[in-house]
């Protein structure tokens, strides 16, 4: 906005509000889209742990740090 | 050998067509050999901006499924010198398109036009899939609206899943044009400004195109408003195709019409 604008107290336009919600809604689908297969993968992960020791859950996170991006796999063991 | 500019868009209806037909008229006017494809089979439509409706003998499925040759089936633009176009089929099922049958066509074409411009159809069905497959390069449709930019972000987010090149661990060219720009709701804070979707998508930017009634009445004449010298938004297609060839050119100053009074304002900036 101008310095006119902000002088005289003129109200934001819904530009910025498009801007606001875009940024929030693709964050959210930028993670989901970016592994299509993730529920298929949890329960493989599911089965593999099994062979081996209890398992309760998995939770699978997706995060990006700059270029890269990462799955995070925490596995809840049974008692 | 010949690059394959795709152009596709997440939402339909935000110009992908309207590019492509003129693009390639520019290129063509350029001096370039350019084919320009429909590859939104089921729903023909450059033909019309074109203006070739009349000439449609075969189409691209025809080629094919080798109903005829190429050359039987490639239509001579009516304005413009080194402009070709081979139009979308109407009555197939868009499911007949298969990857092989793409490959040899596409490959073929390569040996023949310089540029090799793909008319997508909207969103990320098996008719994205396949003009995105062999595509050197892709141009994004958007207009500064929220819907467009969305999914946008989607397209952008598949081009590669779905694309040869990066299978072969290269990364497909991605541009944005932002179509359909009012700037004087964006001067108001009304439209999401060119920055905000550059942004939003972060992919850099080929070009900006005014919303203009001209490509109204061009479409409605089968003219693409390339073709028209006085036009704003044919200037612009004119300065990104010439971005597509490599050159560079300065963007537009789309706010040209400043009044005395928004001028003094800008002072104040
Ligand atoms: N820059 C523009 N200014 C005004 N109208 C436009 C502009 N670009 C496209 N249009 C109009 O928008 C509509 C959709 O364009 P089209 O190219 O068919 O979109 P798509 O191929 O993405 O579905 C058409 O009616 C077209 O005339
Ligand atoms: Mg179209």
């Amino acid at each position: 906005m101008s310095l006119m604008g902000k002088l005289f107290g003129k109200e934001q336009g819904s530009a910025s509000v498009a801007r606001d919600r875009l940024m929030v809604t693709l964050a959210k689908e930028r993670a989901s889209n970016a592994f299509p297969y993730m529920e298929e993968m949890k329960r493989d992960i599911i089965e593999v742990i099994k062979k081996y020791t209890k398992v309760k859950d998995v939770t699978i996170t997706t995060d990006k740090n700059q270029d890269i991006d990462f799955i995070e796999i925490d596995v809840a063991l049974g008692k | 050998m010949g690059e394959i500019i795709t152009i596709t868009s997440g939402k339909g209806g935000v110009g992908k067509s309207t590019t492509v037909a003129n693009i390639a008229t520019a290129m063509a006017q350029e001096g370039k050999k350019v084919i320009a494809i429909d590859f939104d089979i089921g729903l023909r439509n450059l033909d019309m901006l074109l203006g070739l409706e009349n000439r449609i003998v075969y189409d691209v499925v025809d080629v094919m499924e080798g109903n005829c040759n190429l050359s039987q089936a490639v239509i001579n633009d009516k304005n413009t010198k080194g402009l070709f176009f081979l139009p979308a089929s109407q009555t197939k099922d868009k499911n007949i398109l298969n990857v092989e049958k793409i490959e040899k066509l596409l490959n073929e074409l390569k040996g023949i036009y310089d540029y090799i411009l793909v008319d997508s159809p909207a969103g990320i069905e098996s008719g994205f899939e396949h003009s995105v497959y062999l595509a050197d390069r892709a141009l994004v449709v958007t207009t500064p609206e929220v819907s467009a930019v969305r999914d946008a972000d989607r397209v952008i987010g598949i081009i590669d899943a779905k694309s040869l090149k990066a299978k072969n661990g290269e990364e497909v060219e991605k541009h944005v044009i932002i179509n359909r720009l009012k700037p004087e709701l964006v001067e108001r804070g009304d439209m999401l400004a060119i920055d905000d979707v550059l942004q939003i998508l972060s992919l850099p930017l080929i070009g900006v195109v005014p919303d203009d009634e001209k490509v109204v009445s061009a479409t409605n004449r089968g003219e693409p408003v390339v073709l028209n010298k006085e036009s704003r938004s044919g200037e612009a297609y004119r300065r990104i195709a010439k971005r597509v060839m490599g050159e560079e050119v300065e963007f537009m100053d789309l706010n040209e019409k400043k009044s005395l009074g928004k001028l003094l304002k800008g002072l104040f900036r």
